[in-house]
């Protein structure tokens, strides 16, 4: 359909307030926080379950391709509209529908914005766990599309831990309310196999979520070590010896220089790795485990230990971490961020196998990462203006999914696979697990109707 | 479809003569209500299994697939029952990774001998799963329907560990979804989907988990109430509290009795984790419980704590060695209603005149119902049935459902196992026909008789 009928028809459909059609305003929206580049034909911003419903009935009707959107923090190129069509961008579905703390639960619309909730939440003393570094801008849709982690899901596990149902806008228009409050309800996990499905089987336009109360005693620790080798070692240590903290995250040289240049937060900028460890639950006991940690730490030859004495000082540890891929942003143009995911105890390995492919195809490579998931995210950064240093890029980011695969890890923990990664699938999955894949696809969207290339490399025909 | 005997000798090539079972005792064991298999097929692997399934759909003979058989009363009455599948010989630990604390073993292993392995040596860990059948449930099956018990308060259940599913899909192809990272966005989660899906999907030949270290201590505090509404208060300021138990269960009066205890309205609470954080739980609790209205406080540790959680996951497999498929429900609400779903319920089957114990994890909204009369026939088996229709309603009334979790087959004619029919049910249709197009996976057990 031409593109000004297009944007007419969705005029009439939900009112021209919600529609946007002008090259300017299609430019921004055909980013996100990858590199890649594509504009949608037009863009709408509705306000209802309604109004999605009625948007994605036209767009089936007319084989028009749909992508839902929310604050375009995507880092795999998820959020781009490949082969243009209609982008839904879900930002104006922004209400926290109902707060049920009797039941622990929150139900709530997709485009309100991850830490908005949780400062909502602990005004009435819960929380909703899982804690994206982007929260401040993320919105819990986007979250569910790409079952997003952050530094607390060592202990709480990621967002699809925390989402117990909701209501899906599916390919043709149709309404359905998968799970619920309760939980345990017959049939097949489709909340399970939806969240971290990247938009391609369908928009959720309500979500019920999982809240509990906030936990009595928090611990946050920072270590501070001469050796990447030895931090990375002191991360597994912890794990070997049977200590789960609520988080496990650690920051490298290039990191902690970019960080302490941007915030100025007194850390050392010659320090080769820093962890960040938190404890909480119950204050009993507390004590005695953060000295058990605190010993590792010094069988590793930790350099200098940093125990925050308050709520205040806590944040200004998160800080820096959340405030990590900002900061290393500022050293060059751009950065590429790789997801890499591999068993915990190959971490020093990984690590270690990253830092020569920086070398080799001399880049600087920053790596920021939830040490205690075997989630590393190295930055790889250049300067996008530069083709052969892009090129490198590309190698080296390939060459990393390569190890972490080979590493018995896998190519993305949180970020998803987007466009960015897809070429990559076939390193971890066999055509039998792609078909398998499809097989969901296609019985969620059987016409494709949702976020087309994305996630699932074409399947090549066999005979 | 061929003949039975080329059928047989087909399977025979597979997977040896000694690993086909025809033993007409045999094949009835296996029956699933009533319908009796041609064959068991016990295969040895995965490969095995997946020529199993490839003949299997050629020739479009069903298959059920079976772990050590706890759940075969169970699910709406199968389509056809042409093979069952065992996965009997599939009980290899295939990578038990220590320091990375993730565990992969194959489906047929059983969780208790399984548990025995991961808790030896000085520093043990285990898997934080206790459903029913302490002893006789094997892994596969357990995560095949989902298969949870009291302590998922604070571990939750099987979706919250597992990292990884290996499966043979209905056409035969050996598929292997997650892996051993604690996080995996790569493709969709097809191992939360394979779960709870009574191998109607694939079948689930091994799957990888995470493992948590055994705790430091552990003890258990029984809390004895006079009356529902003080347990319902106490269970309400105990799981909004940042106190951290691993299980809240509220027993009434003819369950206690079962379980040993002596009480109208026991909460048993367990507590779990470092030694320090168990004492001051231990003190706190005795005394705020006994100001909250508990007449009684009783503090089990060792081996007598051990023997109470085992007594109370297998309330439900005591009444089956007794009664064959004994009448238990499981109904899921929100999970504020607590002690008042109990409430209603017990009035209800009261009502009737039917004896019941219940058994409701209070922090999860779940309440399991166990008839404790035999299911018997006539007027009897009318009484319960309609008993069935009314708790059902109860339990939507409270934004759950309610699933008959073992019952006879004659009973199963008349009711829906799987409660009353949900908004999402298209939704699991279209899967299945996607996944499963010959319908030869456990056709007509799982909801909505797909």
């Amino acid at each position: 359909m031409e593109k000004e009928k297009m944007v007419k028809e969705l005029n009439r459909l939900i009112g021209k307030e919600s529609v946007l059609g002008t090259d300017m305003q299609i430019q921004l929206y055909e980013y996100d926080a990858s590199l890649i580049r594509s504009k949608p034909d037009c863009i709408v911003l509705p306000t209802s379950t309604e109004q999605v419903s009625k948007v994605v009935k036209f767009a089936h009707d007319n084989g028009i391709r749909v992508i839902a959107r929310g604050a375009g923090t995507n880092l795999s190129g998820g959020s781009i509209s490949l082969q243009g069509g209609i982008a839904i961008v879900l930002t104006r579905m922004n209400n926290i529908l109902e707060l049920d703390i009797e039941n622990q639960r929150v139900v709530v619309q997709p485009g309100v914005i991850t830490l908005n909730l949780k400062n909502f939440l602990a005004k009435h003393g819960y929380l909703y766990q899982p804690d994206p570094a982007s929260e401040k801008a993320s919105t819990l849709g986007g979250n569910i599309g790409e079952n997003s982690g952050g530094p607390h899901c060592l202990k709480y596990g990621v967002t699809s831990n925390h989402v117990l149902g909701g209501e899906l806008v599916l390919y043709n228009g149709e309404v359905v309310q998968i799970g619920g409050k309760a939980l345990d309800n017959p049939g097949y996990d489709l909340s399970g196999v939806f969240v971290g499905s990247e938009g391609t089987l369908g928009i959720m336009t309500k979500a019920i979520l999982r809240i509990m109360p906030k936990a009595e005693a928090v611990k946050t620790m920072m270590c501070i070590f001469n050796s990447i080798e030895e931090g990375g070692d002191t991360v597994s240590a912890i794990i070997a010896d049977g200590i789960i903290p609520a988080t496990l995250e650690m920051m490298d040289n290039l990191t902690i220089k970019a960080v302490e240049e941007a915030y100025n937060m007194g850390l050392p900028k010659d320090a080769a790795a820093i962890l960040i460890i938190e404890l909480d639950g119950l204050s009993d006991g507390m004590e005695r485990l953060t000295n058990r940690i605190l010993d590792i730490c010094k069988k590793h030859h930790v350099r200098e230990i940093r125990v925050a004495k308050d709520q205040a000082e806590r944040d200004k540890i998160w800080a820096g971490r959340k405030g990590a891929f900002g900061a290393v942003g500022r050293l060059r143009p751009n950065y590429m961020v790789n997801d890499g995911t591999v068993p915990r105890t190959k971490l020093p390995e990984t690590l270690a196998k990253v830092i020569a492919i920086g070398k080799k195809y001399n880049l600087p490579i920053a790596n920021v990462f939830h040490a205690g998931d075997g989630n590393l995210h190295p930055l790889i950064l250049f300067d996008e203006r530069d083709a052969d240093e892009l090129k490198r890029v590309h190698a080296a980011a390939n060459e990393i999914l390569k190890v972490c695969a080979d590493m018995g890890g896998t190519i993305s923990g949180e970020h998803g696979i987007g466009v960015e990664k897809i070429h990559g699938m076939q390193l971890i999955c066999s055509s039998q697990d792609l078909a398998s894949m499809r097989n969901v696809k296609v019985a969620f969207d059987p016409d494709g109707t949702y976020n087309p290339g994305k996630v699932l490399p074409e399947l090549q025909k066999t005979a | 479809m061929p003949q039975k005997d080329q059928l047989v000798s087909a399977l025979q090539k597979i997977v040896g003569k000694a690993n086909v079972i025809q033993g007409p005792k045999k094949l009835k064991d296996c029956a699933v209500d009533g319908l009796v298999p041609k064959a068991i097929v016990c295969p040895k692997n995965e490969k095995e299994i997946s020529k199993v399934m490839a003949i299997a759909n050629a020739n479009k003979m069903t298959v059920v697939p079976r772990g050590s058989g706890t759940k075969m009363a169970a699910g709406g009455i199968p389509r056809k029952v042409d093979l069952v599948l065992s996965l009997s010989k599939l009980n290899r630990v295939v990578d038990y990774d220590k320091a990375n604390l993730s565990l992969s073993v194959q489906a047929g292993i059983t969780l208790a001998a399984l548990q025995k392995k991961l808790g030896a040596g000085r520093k043990g860990n285990f898997l934080p799963l206790d459903p029913p059948f302490t002893e006789k449930a094997t892994i596969g099956g357990i995560v095949a329907t989902n298969s949870s018990g009291p302590k998922r308060y604070i571990y939750g259940t099987a979706r919250d560990m597992l990292l990884g599913i290996k499966a043979v899909s209905p056409d035969g192809d050996i598929v292997s979804f997650g892996g051993k990272t604690m996080k995996n966005v790569s493709g969709y989660d097809m191992t939360k989907l394979m779960i709870g899906t009574w191998g109607g999907l694939g079948i689930i030949t091994e799957i990888t988990t995470k493992l948590l270290p055994l705790p430091e201590a552990s003890a258990t505090l029984l809390l004895s109430f006079g009356d529902l509404e003080a347990a319902g208060k106490y269970i309400r300021k105990i799981i909004h509290s940042s106190l951290l138990p691993s299980a809240v269960e509220l027993i009434n009066g003819a369950a206690a009795d079962r379980l040993g205890e002596k009480s109208k309205y026991l909460l048993a609470l367990s507590l779990e984790g470092v030694v320090e954080a168990v004492a001051r739980q231990i003190t706190e609790i005795s005394e705020s419980s006994k100001k909250e209205g508990a007449k009684g406080v009783k503090v089990l540790k060792g081996t007598k704590e051990k023997a109470f959680w085992v007594r109370v996951r297998d309330l439900g497999s005591d009444l089956a060695k007794k009664y064959g498929s004994p009448v238990i429900l499981k109904s899921n609400f929100v999970i504020s209603k607590h002690v008042e779903l109990m409430a209603r319920c017990e009035k209800i089957t009261e009502a009737a005149g039917v004896r019941a114990a219940f058994i409701c994890h209070a922090g999860n909204g779940i309440l399991h119902t166990y008839i404790l009369d035999k299911p018997g026939a006539g007027a009897k088996l009318k009484g319960l049935i309609e008993l069935i229709g009314k708790l059902t309603l109860e339990a939507v009334k409270d934004e759950g459902n309610l699933v008959v979790e073992s019952c006879p087959p004659e009973m199963k004619e008349k009711i829906s196992v799987w409660g009353q029919p949900r908004h999402d049910q298209i939704l699991m249709r279209r899967l299945k026909e996607k996944m499963d197009p010959a319908g030869i996976l456990n056709p007509g057990r799982f909801v909505g008789g797909i």
